[in-house]
């Protein structure tokens, strides 16, 4: 068997918009993998194509070697895939624990107790919050529930959208512990970030996305010291 | 003195806001179609308190800020008067100056009743000192203690709501051998003066009494142990089900046509719920399950229609079902892309459809056209039943009646049963967020479609019912208007609410039944409901208290037992 995830000459449009112009990369068993790159670079419409709310008109998705692109998002999540879409995505009128309800929705008829209690565990924030709505979670929880939603469906590959977004350098470094965490605990990371700097500290490999291509792919440490990626993305003049 | 200067300033703008209402309900003619209804014979009609009704409310809002008395009542004596400005000018300008072409409605009539059969001028003062009174009045219910406004109120509500009821609770209370309470209560289709206080006491004290002993029985059936809980329960649900069965009988034939109706849009508005209150699909051509529910009926049933084939009611209901669920999903695959406003409009324009295939030409010798399809049989298959030891006649409404509860309840239980199901979970979160519910692994296509099959399926239950009560289906029974309708009782009731549903469909189909005079207007009083609920209460008159309590539950243990597990039977639909 060969890389958990590859996306092969991947080419995703938004009606005529060219979003993705090929883009080829791999994740392997085990890995945090970071995919950097700057506003509209096409790094969330990567993640939709993986999941398969977006179809990529040319190219090919492949999870342990079955094609993707042509399943519907429904059964991607029944193999182990999980998305933690970007932003305010909750269900803001539902509960905490209503929400972490649905992400087992993939898994019917098993108990979500201990998965409960897990994600309680790494969120003890949610816990505090579990009856309440939603929609009336600071911006930080709702990003905690989003994750924590993901991984109510057991991924073994769980796609992060820019889980920092928003939030504050001190929960943005609480972030990306727990997903260092989760990580240890056996779940392969695909993580999208405009934070290449915290991205590349907790990743093992990078891709630097620009305006729908690869252009750089390396460990993570050798993209943070890359003086390209530095001046581009990690603020260095 | 700041504070007062805007509180008066408030009451002139919202009595000219009232003086505009007030004129506009005389313009419409609302106010003189009911001037012929005595609410207190010789003292006033309902139409009189139909105009007294925005003075006072306008009084009790504009005074209800504010800590001090007086300034509080001259805001609302301020606001009566400023109104009845309005409605005197209108008066003395539509007496002198014939407008009777731009206002079809103003006629000497309306004037005559606007000015209390006076002179123009006399009658302009008489309303200019009324309604400033009115707010005055309005303005004093807001100042006094709610120990006393809530009886007062209670006792005013009482006297109209009897008062409106004469017409059926006189014949009844004839059937029923008591026309001496009817003698005593009514005189000219109206409430005697002496009855009138005798209602208003017994409301006002009712109003009193009743939280005391709802209370107090709470309390003591709370202390019970399980065991008592139980049978208090078994109890009261039974007294239900007795009373429910009951009802024909005590209401009388009038009534029950009026409850036959009720529950038809009951069921609809069941039906709708799960597509537009669950699943959140705006569907505004439910109507289109409405008639396909009614025709698959007449076809199959009636011995005259095109395929003659007379099959009896109940061996029909499964093919009228099976057809209608599978009319949902040709209605629902091809809007399973369109979103929000655009589902509406292309739904709205399939309702149409359905109604004018069945009214085509060219269809014709399926459906009959224009003149739809005569003879379906009765229900049961006889027009009279007979209940052995009761001795009761059931007939016309007061038979179809018992189906039609039968299938409301059904539905309820169905509805219910759905909205806790895994079913039910997945429609909430495609409502909230239709791709993350998809990241979720929820498979948007085919929750859709169950709940159109789903919603289409409770839909012909009502039209199957309404063909065997009319004996015949026309074309013309199944427009728009049904479809909003259905919807107006979704959203007053309380979107995904059950109960609200009921309460809906009483308030919005009951109500103008029961009042003949609002069927001219009901359009207009739809309109102003639906623009007031959302302004005033958006969740609806009775919204989901039920699924609030559940989140409380699972505060208090950790496992409320409707994890993903628990729930393993409903998710086999």
């Amino acid at each position: 068997m060969a890389h958990m995830l590859q996306l092969d000459d991947v080419h995703t449009y938004y009606g005529n918009i060219h979003a993705l112009k090929g883009v080829s990369l791999e994740v392997e068993r085990g890995e945090i993998v970071t995919l950097i790159g700057s506003n509209g670079a096409g790094k969330s419409t990567t993640l939709r194509t993986i999941s398969a709310i977006q179809r990529p008109r040319e190219g090919r998705v492949l999870f342990e070697d079955r094609e993707l692109q042509q399943m519907p998002p429904h059964d991607v999540v029944k193999l182990g895939i999980a998305q933690a879409p970007e932003g305010r995505h909750v269900f803001a009128r539902m509960s905490v624990y209503e929400n972490l309800q649905m992400g087992a929705f993939s898994r019917p008829g098993v108990s979500i107790t201990a998965d409960v209690a897990r994600v309680y565990d790494l969120f003890p924030r949610l816990k505090e919050r579990r009856t309440q709505k939603a929609g009336t979670l600071s911006g930080g929880e709702q990003q905690m529930l989003a994750i924590a939603r993901a991984l109510m469906a057991h991924p073994v590959l769980l796609l992060l959208d820019e889980p920092s977004m928003g939030l504050s350098p001190i929960l943005t470094e609480q972030i990306f512990a727990i997903i260092a965490d989760i990580n240890a605990q056996g779940t392969t990371v695909l993580l999208v970030e405009q934070n290449a700097q915290m991205a590349l500290n907790v990743a093992h490999r990078g891709y630097v996305l620009q305006t729908g291509r690869i252009i750089l792919s390396d460990t993570a440490a050798n993209l943070a010291a890359n003086q390209q990626v530095r001046q581009a993305y990690l603020g260095e003049i | 003195m700041r504070g007062s200067a805007s509180q008066l300033r408030r009451a002139i703008s919202l009595g000219l806001i009232t003086g505009a209402v007030m004129l506009y309900l005389v313009a419409v003619g609302i106010v003189l179609a009911f001037s012929a209804r005595n609410t207190i014979t010789g003292v006033v009609t309902l139409g009189r308190l139909m105009l007294a009704a925005p003075p006072l409310a306008a009084g009790y809002v504009v005074a209800r800020r504010g800590t001090d008395l007086a300034p509080r009542l001259v805001a609302g004596l301020l606001l009566g008067a400023v109104s009845g400005v309005i409605v005197a000018a209108a008066l003395l300008f539509a007496s002198a100056v014939d407008i009777r072409h731009i206002l079809v409605r103003i006629s000497p009539p309306l004037l005559a009743f606007l000015a209390f059969d006076q002179d123009a001028s006399i009658g302009a003062l008489l309303n200019l000192a009324l309604a400033a009174a009115l707010g005055l009045i309005g303005a004093v219910a807001a100042v006094v203690p709610s120990r006393v406004r809530r009886p007062a109120i209670t006792g005013v509500i009482g006297v109209v709501v009897i008062s409106m009821l004469e017409p059926f609770l006189r014949p009844r209370l004839t059937d029923f051998k008591l026309e001496g309470v009817s003698r005593f209560l009514f005189t000219h289709k109206g409430l005697s003066i002496a009855s009138a206080i005798v209602v208003f006491a017994i409301f006002a004290v009712g109003s009193v009494a009743w939280p005391r002993v709802r209370a107090r029985y709470r309390a003591r059936v709370a202390a019970a142990d399980p065991g008592t809980q139980a049978t208090i329960r078994g109890v009261t649900l039974l007294l239900l089900i007795v009373f429910l069965l009951a009802l024909p009988q005590i209401a009388g034939s009038f009534l029950s046509q009026v409850l036959v109706f009720v529950g038809l849009y009951t069921l609809l508005a069941l039906g709708l719920n799960i597509v537009v209150g669950y699943a959140g699909l705006l569907d505004l051509g439910y109507v289109a399950f409405y008639a396909v529910g009614s025709y698959l009926t007449a076809l199959l049933t009636s011995p005259i229609s095109s395929l003659g084939v007379g099959l009896p009611f109940w061996v029909a209901l499964p093919i009228v079902i099976l057809g209608a669920a599978v009319t949902g999903l040709f209605i629902g695959a091809p809007v399973l892309r369109l979103r929000g406003d655009y589902l509406a409009i292309v739904t709205l324009g399939f309702g149409e459809i359905a109604r004018l295939l069945f009214l085509s030409d060219a269809l014709k010798p399926w459906f009959g056209g224009t003149q739809g399809i005569l003879g379906v049989p009765p229900l049961f298959g006889v027009a009279k039943v007979s209940v052995p030891i009761l001795g009761w006649q059931l007939t016309g409404p007061t038979l179809t009646y018992y189906p039609l509860l039968f299938f409301c309840v059904i539905a309820a239980i169905v509805a219910t049963r759905l909205k806790y199901s895994r079913i039910g979970r997945a429609w909430n979160a495609m409502r909230e967020d239709e791709d993350v519910a998809q990241a979720t692994g929820v498979n948007v296509t085919n929750y859709k479609l169950l709940a159109f099959a789903l919603g289409a399926s409770v839909g012909c239950l009502g039209g199957a019912v309404f063909a065997t009560h009319l004996a015949s289906v026309f074309p013309g029974t199944f427009n728009i208007l049904v479809s909003i309708t259905v919807l107006s009782i979704i959203i007053l009731g309380g979107m995904g609410s059950i109960p609200g549903v009921v309460v809906g469909a009483l308030a919005l189909i009951g109500l103008p039944e029961l009042l003949r005079e609002f069927a001219e207007f009901k359009l207009l009083v739809y309109g102003g409901v639906l623009v007031l609920m959302m302004l005033l209460r958006p969740e609806g008159l009775l919204p989901d208290r039920v699924r609030q309590q559940e989140l409380h539950e699972a505060d208090e243990e950790e496992e409320p037992g409707a994890d993903g597990g628990a729930l393993t039977p409903a998710e086999q639909g």
